[in-house]
């Protein structure tokens, strides 16, 4: 293996590494979207079950404050496109709950993909290996 | 591809259908009643007497059912709902609703004729008007002066030089002879990335150095192009918002210099109808003339495919469907359509 070829293996390498970030993010994204989600529904929940609609609202740094949901049954919903609407307590639910197969659909296409790079990316580290060790060999014959 | 899109307007085409289907059964109820009346007397006419069959002809299957705005109305507004809900544009939304809703009511259908085929035929032609005419790349091509030079720009992370190969493999395979202008000397390692593409594929890379300025790149590319009687160039950008305004300039300075043929917009099918927003702001500050989705295969949802092309008026050229060159495929409506429907309906 020459010289040029090493140099090319090393730059597939690079850009399959860029590749897999890029993904990596998508799979982050997506998780973080799906956690939301199954929050959003505890709390649809919760609300429903506390007769007062009392809810504990997270204020940040840790913080909550008691807060009483005026109109539990009605739920803005954020459908896509920019578009909100108002919909009841359970079928805001079961929006969260498609949202959240379909996210999990995303995700599983885009696990395929991280694992085709990777198995690309093995193989490319395995060549990159064989050719270091030849060269290394070739120099240890020249001294 | 669109997988989730596919499932809702199924969906959606089953409601419509069974919404004029129960408006049909509606109007026939009485014809049916009018049947079993006529039975009853049936005996006092000849049994020779054809006319009988004709006239249940008549009016069961014959007669004419005009679909009215309550029929549908319930229907529409699920239509609306699914279609929101895959992150189609509102405007675009309203357009095929609106498309629908002209299509359908005040139709003079036939009971016996299919609602399917009723409701799958206004749904296509929805469909069709807001995607527009998509864009021939290779017929442009082929009907202008050599070298087309063909700027690509967008924002960052998008699969921009992927995509650059991409339509340099294409355009290879499709006879063209291609040259590739590394014009993205901004971001580490872009040169790299398209060097890597370059020779993968077999095209000539322009290239100067990290932090060059892209302008004199392209320029030169193009110089290569015209001297050595090439097809195509394209020229990749580096990416970039719509809000930084020292890289819009050098953008615009890239169009000065370069004076492309056509300026393509890149974006990602999966950003939704953040891709749709950020398209028409590249429209209005530096301009394009067709655009490019990437990712498309990851994208269950489509709103950008079928938002895109209608919310800026720009044809959509191709989608980027997988990570191997041969994985974009030119955006053809009819055939769209046709994956969501089904073309055999």
């Amino acid at each position: 293996m020459d010289q040029n070829e090493l140099m090319t293996l090393q730059h597939y390498m690079k850009e399959y590494g860029q590749q897999a970030e890029i993904f990596v993010g998508q799979m982050e994204m997506l998780e973080n979207g799906r956690m939301e989600a199954f929050a959003a529904i505890d709390t649809l929940e919760a609300m429903v079950a506390a007769d007062d609609g009392t809810v504990l609202l997270q204020i940040g740094g840790g913080a909550s404050v008691r807060a009483k949901v005026l109109e539990p049954d009605k739920i803005l919903v954020s459908i896509g496109a920019e578009v909100v609407v108002e919909r009841s307590n359970k079928d805001a639910v079961e929006f969260l709950k498609e949202r959240i197969i379909e996210m999990e659909a995303s995700q599983k296409k885009v696990a395929e993909t991280l694992d085709r790079l990777r198995s690309q990316m093995n193989e490319i580290n395995k060549r990159l290996e064989s050719g270091y060790q030849q060269a290394v060999a070739a120099g240890q014959d020249q001294e | 591809m669109f997988g989730g899109l596919k499932e809702k307007l199924q969906a959606a085409r089953d409601r419509l259908g069974s919404s004029i289907q129960g408006a049909a059964a509606a109007a026939q109820a009485p014809v049916t009643t009018g049947t079993a009346t006529g039975s009853a007397s049936d005996k006092t006419i000849s049994p020779a007497a054809p006319t009988f069959a004709d006239k249940v002809k008549v009016l069961v299957l014959d007669r004419e059912l005009i679909v009215s705005e309550k029929d549908i109305s319930d229907a529409l507004s699920e239509l609306e709902m699914t279609l929101l809900e895959s992150d189609v544009a509102l405007p675009v939304c309203d357009a095929i609703i609106a498309h629908v809703r002209t299509s359908l009511i005040g139709k003079h259908r036939k009971i016996g004729q299919s609602v399917d085929a009723l409701v799958v035929g206004a749904l296509r032609s929805a469909l069709l008007e807001v995607l527009g005419k998509g864009f021939n790349l290779v017929e442009y091509i082929r009907t202008h002066s050599r070298p087309v030079k063909i700027l690509f720009t967008g924002v960052n992370g998008t699969g921009k030089t992927t995509t650059v190969a991409k339509i340099g493999a294409y355009l290879k395979k499709q006879g063209y002879t291609v040259v590739i202008g590394g014009g993205d000397t901004y971001r580490a390692g872009a040169l790299e990335q398209i060097g890597v593409h370059a020779e993968r594929i077999g095209i000539k890379l322009i290239q100067h150095q990290e932090g060059a300025d892209p302008s004199a790149v392209l320029f030169d590319s193009v110089q290569y192009a015209i001297s050595h009687k090439i097809d195509v160039v394209l020229a990749d950008t580096a990416g970039r918002f719509h809000t930084k305004s020292n890289l819009m300039n050098q953008l615009e300075k890239i169009r000065r210099v370069m004076k492309p043929d056509l300026v393509i917009y890149v974006d990602e099918a999966v950003a939704g109808n953040d891709a749709v927003i950020r398209a028409a702001e590249f429209d209005r500050t530096v301009g394009a003339d067709a655009i490019v989705l990437t990712k498309a295969d990851m994208d269950s949802r489509g709103g950008a495919a079928i938002s895109i092309a209608h919310t800026i008026g720009k044809p959509l050229m191709f989608l980027g469907t997988g990570q191997r060159y041969e994985d974009i495929i030119p955006f053809e409506p009819a055939q769209i359509v046709d994956e969501l429907l089904g073309s055999d309906r």
